[in-house]
């Protein structure tokens, strides 16, 4: 240990110049007393000196071996290398700084994707015990339920039936990811939480950091559990960390419950980057979500069900053996008697439902499967910058080698190995390598940043460097060192040092390989080029998709059953609202419907039409929006024909389902279902059954617009009154005049006027639009910086190998001109080649650019994925930048003297 | 010149940490020394002596100073650290086995 510290030390200039003084002291020491020894046993003064010598340095090289007691051989020479790399890079610093800057940019973009590449698709749950051994269970055929929520659904009885399987699974749990009101003294907040069984905690391995967990022994009897448990973040942030926490009462929307522990800090919920906040037993479903309830109900699915495995047993293993026991559950169910009345094409389709078992060792897969494809999309994209990045360093090193020739070779002439030599260069490109990686790492989090910013605001995944990330990017350092670093090496070992003679060919082969490189260069270009041309008519077509002028628009989301209102005060509360802000001052026009449109959902079912043909069931779930008086007039959508909704149109309210005299249908709807013929007056009726009875009679057509997204303003839509008796909540949109900000104060008071404690939730429709165009601004504007910046270090590496081939030719083009040439013939030589190297990369992207259209084609909006005008426009684009690149050395070629250039060299 | 013993590296760092520990000493006393206490059948070289020194050195078996000699010269003089005296017993319980066991076999016949 201690030597190794020493050899370490020991590489020191100054110690090292210490330790050469101090042994040459020493061996003038020992052979002045030997002198003095030969003297006295009777030699002559100078036959002692030149015997003593002998014996010092006339066998053995005494002081090399000395050395290497210091430094191990090996490591000297690596430490030589270095000295030398770094000395060598150094005096040219304009390359090393522009190599660095490259990779720096190329690791940097990389590492920085794979920070959330990796905390998003490959890191496992934290805070959980085993969580390879976690699956996800999902019902896979028709299962005959409503379902609430996204993503893999099942109910919350099937959850509680699956726990009792046996020999399969080491605990079954479920859960319910929503948002409740959190009360805890003064302070109300709106906060993520879990609805979960009594398993959950157990099942997950997870323990508390104080108090205990929701257990099996709260999952008793619905609305008996009034106990919650609260996230550590949540305690730490909204409760001063209070160690007494445990038995306070918090007001989940108005209901008091009983804190009974906090979790631990590492665990926020089994959704990664959408941490839960408070977890309530399912038997308080009714009070966490008021809306709705469903828990004991067969049919209603909204449960994600997860289960673990056990030990030994593989996913492949437990699949058949659940399917089995399915198998007899769903003949149970057929045959119980509140199993509900259906066709037997119902009936066989429910019983052939299997079950699926999915690996979830990262947890719910809500975040993962939204994020997915834009990371992979990301990663692809910035590996080819980085690859591009490469080649051009690759380029500049070739371009180097070519000077420094003669450098090398002088150094195998004086009895350097080829090996040495190579060994050196991969010394210096490891050192650029480094820097580069170095680079990276800085602005590694800054690229994490901005996605993040753009990709998952409030999640809670992280811009920080990590061991992993920093990993990564010395890994990609690696890969890019090689990847630049391969091509001189392996044309350095080709050449023997008689080739070296001849100078001219050298240089020639290495000008091939540099136009290969820039050829690849200018094809890749081309493909980040029309990835970002996609992207931009994806945001613009989608942009013109609204289907009205969004300007001045707002809307007010409020929902007074989230505060604990009871059903006729929600719905007087909502009446008064209307009213209210019909007639503030600065509001044009008002009107409310039940959700916020392109927030993603919205109710749809199937729907019976009665058309001249006959009777006739939708394609498939119509999605409808229950609409108040004047809505299509306050958004500025057009009626084509027909009228609005008035009082009249509610037959009745209460009972199970209200049911509507009247409908409005959009353009897409009356095209598909009537074709020609005006659908006014037509009849539908709600349901697919033959008896459905069809009672509601179409009153209105309006023009086309983006209800869910703007990707469906084409999608066949219905309309329905909104006041029907059951109007609790709901959002209300307001057409303002003149400035915002005092719209947004009146509409804040007016409401606190009247309910002091109802929270809204107030944002103009032009953000709304933002945000759900989020994913496609930001690959819109990736795509576009990718682009910009591999047009630039593609022009970069055009430029300077243009340049060099006008250096190289300068006799030629001399010669040429000499003998009658013009100087537009000079330009013509130059530009001819950067044409056929910028046409030959074209060719090359072709491919790439059908590979990348697959890829993207699902994100693409109004645009195909394999677009001539696209891929036509980038290559304009990329041949006028490039040719300007290329003008500069061009216009020298012409100017040539010719003269001169027969002096040249 | 008689035939003269060479020694491999092991024996060597043995003599020198064994030599060192009697008294400090520099590099050409301890040849010396070596040759006188042999009588001149062991013979060690400086190409071999000063390599060995520098590497107990090294291993942080032997420390050095520079201080006036006999004949008042600076020298550079080695002693031994306490890991080198450790050392030391550890390799010469290991010779003094050694050279037993073969003495027993030769004694046997």
């Amino acid at each position: 240990m201690r030597r190794v510290v020493n050899w370490f030390l020991n590489c020191f200039p100054g110690r090292r110049r210490r330790l050469e003084r101090e042994l040459e002291l020493e061996l003038r020491f020992h052979a002045e007393r030997r002198v003095e020894d030969l003297v006295d046993s009777g030699l002559s003064e100078a036959g002692a000196r030149k015997r003593a010598a002998f014996e010092l340095d006339g066998f053995t090289p005494i002081r090399e071996d000395v050395r290497a007691a210091w430094v191990p051989r090996w490591i000297d020479r690596c430490r030589l290398d270095l000295r030398y790399a770094i000395r060598t890079l150094w005096r040219s610093r304009s390359f090393t700084a522009t190599a660095v800057l490259l990779l720096g940019i190329g690791i940097g973009a990389t590492a920085g994707v794979f920070s959330l590449f990796d905390q998003v698709l490959i890191r496992r749950l934290p805070g959980v015990t085993h969580p390879e051994r976690l699956v996800h269970l999902d019902w896979a055929g028709n299962s005959l339920s409503s379902s609430w929520g996204s993503g893999h659904l099942m109910s919350y009885l099937l959850c509680r039936e699956l726990e009792d399987v046996e020999g399969l699974f080491d605990g079954v749990f479920c859960r319910h990811p929503t948002a409740v009101n959190v009360r805890a003294g003064e302070r109300s907040t709106s906060v993520r939480a879990e609805i979960v069984s009594g398993s959950y905690f157990p099942t997950l391995g997870v323990h508390p950091s104080l108090g205990r967990l929701i257990g099996p022994s709260d999952d008793l009897r619905p609305g008996a559990h009034a106990v919650v448990v609260i996230s550590y973040r949540f305690w730490a942030d909204h409760l001063g960390a209070d160690p007494d926490v445990v038995g306070h009462t918090v007001a989940i929307n108005h209901h008091p419950m009983t804190v009974i522990g906090v979790s631990p800090a590492d665990f926020e919920g089994v959704d990664l980057g959408a941490p839960t906040a408070v977890w309530i037993p399912a038997m308080m479903k009714k009070q966490a979500t008021p809306e709705w309830d469903g828990l004991l109900d067969r049919r209603t699915a909204w449960m994600h069900v997860f289960a673990r495995v056990e030990p030994g047993l593989t996913v492949a293993q437990a699949r058949p053996r659940l399917q089995a026991w399915f198998k007899g559950l769903l003949d149970r169910e057929t045959r119980s008697e509140d199993f509900p009345r259906v066709t037997e094409e119902q009936r066989r389709s429910f019983l052939a439902s299997t079950i699926d078992v999915l690996p979830a060792a990262q947890g719910s897969p809500q975040l993962r499967s939204f994020l997915q494809r834009p990371l992979w999309m990301l990663l692809g994209t910035t590996f080819l910058l980085l690859l591009l990045a490469s080649l051009n360093v690759a380029g500049l090193l070739i371009a180097r080698g070519a000077t420094r020739g003669q450098e090398l070779d002088t150094r195998v002439a004086l009895g350097a190995s080829q090996g040495r030599v190579a060994g050196q260069l991969l010394v210096e490109n490891a050192l650029i390598a480094l820097g580069g990686g170095l680079l990276g790492l800085l602005m590694a989090p800054l690229v994490t940043r901005v996605l993040l910013s753009m990709l998952a605001e409030d999640s809670t995944l992280s811009a920080a460097l990590d061991a992993r990330v920093v990993l990564f990017a010395f890994l990609v350092s690696l890969v890019a060192a090689g990847l630049f670093g391969v091509a001189p090496a392996v044309r350095l070992k080709r050449q023997s040092l008689t080739a070296s003679l001849g100078q001219r060919s050298r240089i020639l082969t290495g000008i091939g390989f540099r136009r290969a490189l820039v050829t690849g260069q200018i094809a890749l270009t081309l493909v980040l080029l029309v990835g970002a041309g996609l992207f931009v008519q994806t945001l613009t077509r989608m942009h013109g998709n609204v289907g009205f002028d969004s300007g001045n628009l707002v809307m007010v989301s409020v929902d007074p059953l989230s505060i604990g209102r009871s059903d006729s005060e929600a719905e007087r509360t909502m009446r008064d609202l209307m009213r209210t802000l019909e007639d503030l001052p600065g509001v044009t026009s008002a009107s409310v419907a039940n959700t916020r449109m392109l927030q993603g959902g919205s109710s749809a079912t199937t729907l019976t039409v009665l058309s001249d043909v006959g009777r006739a069931v939708t394609d498939g779930p119509v999605s409808y929006t229950r609409v108040g008086p004047g809505f299509f007039t306050t958004l500025g959508v057009r009626f084509a024909v027909g009228r609005d909704f008035d009082e009249r149109d509610v037959r009745g309210s209460g009972g199970e389902q209200p049911s509507y005299r009247s409908i409005i249908v959009n353009e897409s709807f009356a095209h598909r279902y009537f074709g020609r013929q005006s659908p006014i007056g037509r009849l539908v009726g709600f349901g697919s059954q033959p008896n459905t009875p069809t009672q509601t009679r179409i009153v209105g057509l309006v023009s086309d617009f983006s209800r869910r997204s703007l990707r469906d303003a084409e999608l066949p839509q219905a309309f329905v009154p909104f006041w029907d008796g059951d109007s609790r909540n709901g959002t209300f949109y307001l057409r303002a005049r003149g400035e915002l900000g005092s719209t947004f104060a009146s509409i804040q008071t007016s409401v606190g006027q009247l309910d002091p404690a109802l929270p809204i939730a107030i944002t103009t429709y032009d953000e709304q639009i933002g945000e759900s165009m989020r994913t496609e601004e930001l690959l819109a504007s990736l795509s576009i910086g990718f682009g910009v910046l591999a047009l630039l270090v593609s022009v970069v590496g055009l430029f300077g190998l243009m340049s060099f081939v006008v250096t190289l030719r300068t006799r030629e083009i001399g010669v040429r001109l000499a003998l009658g040439a013009t100087r537009r013939d000079a330009i013509a030589l130059v530009v001819r080649e950067a044409l056929i190297m910028i046409g030959i990369g074209a060719l090359i992207a072709l491919p790439m650019i059908w590979a990348l259209g697959r890829l993207v084609e699902a994100q693409l909006f109004g645009v195909g994925a394999i677009d001539p005008a696209t891929v036509a426009a980038a290559s304009v684009l990329l041949a006028i930048v490039g040719l300007g690149a290329a003008g500069v050395p061009a216009r020298r070629a012409s100017s040539i003297s010719p003269a001169d250039a027969l002096r040249f060299e | 010149m008689t035939d003269r013993l060479t020694i491999p590296q092991g024996t060597l760092d043995v003599l020198l940490l064994h030599i060192i520990s009697l008294d400090r000493a520099h590099g050409y006393a301890i040849a010396q020394r070596i040759e006188q206490v042999t009588g001149d059948a062991i013979s060690v070289t400086q190409g071999s002596l000063y390599p060995a020194l520098h590497r107990l050195e090294q291993k942080g078996w032997l420390r050095s100073e520079w201080r006036p000699s006999d004949t008042g010269r600076s020298a550079k003089f080695y002693s031994l650290t306490r890991a080198g005296r450790k050392r030391l017993a550890v390799e010469r319980d290991g010779w003094d086995r050694l050279t037993h066991a073969v003495q027993l076999i030769f004694n046997e016949s």
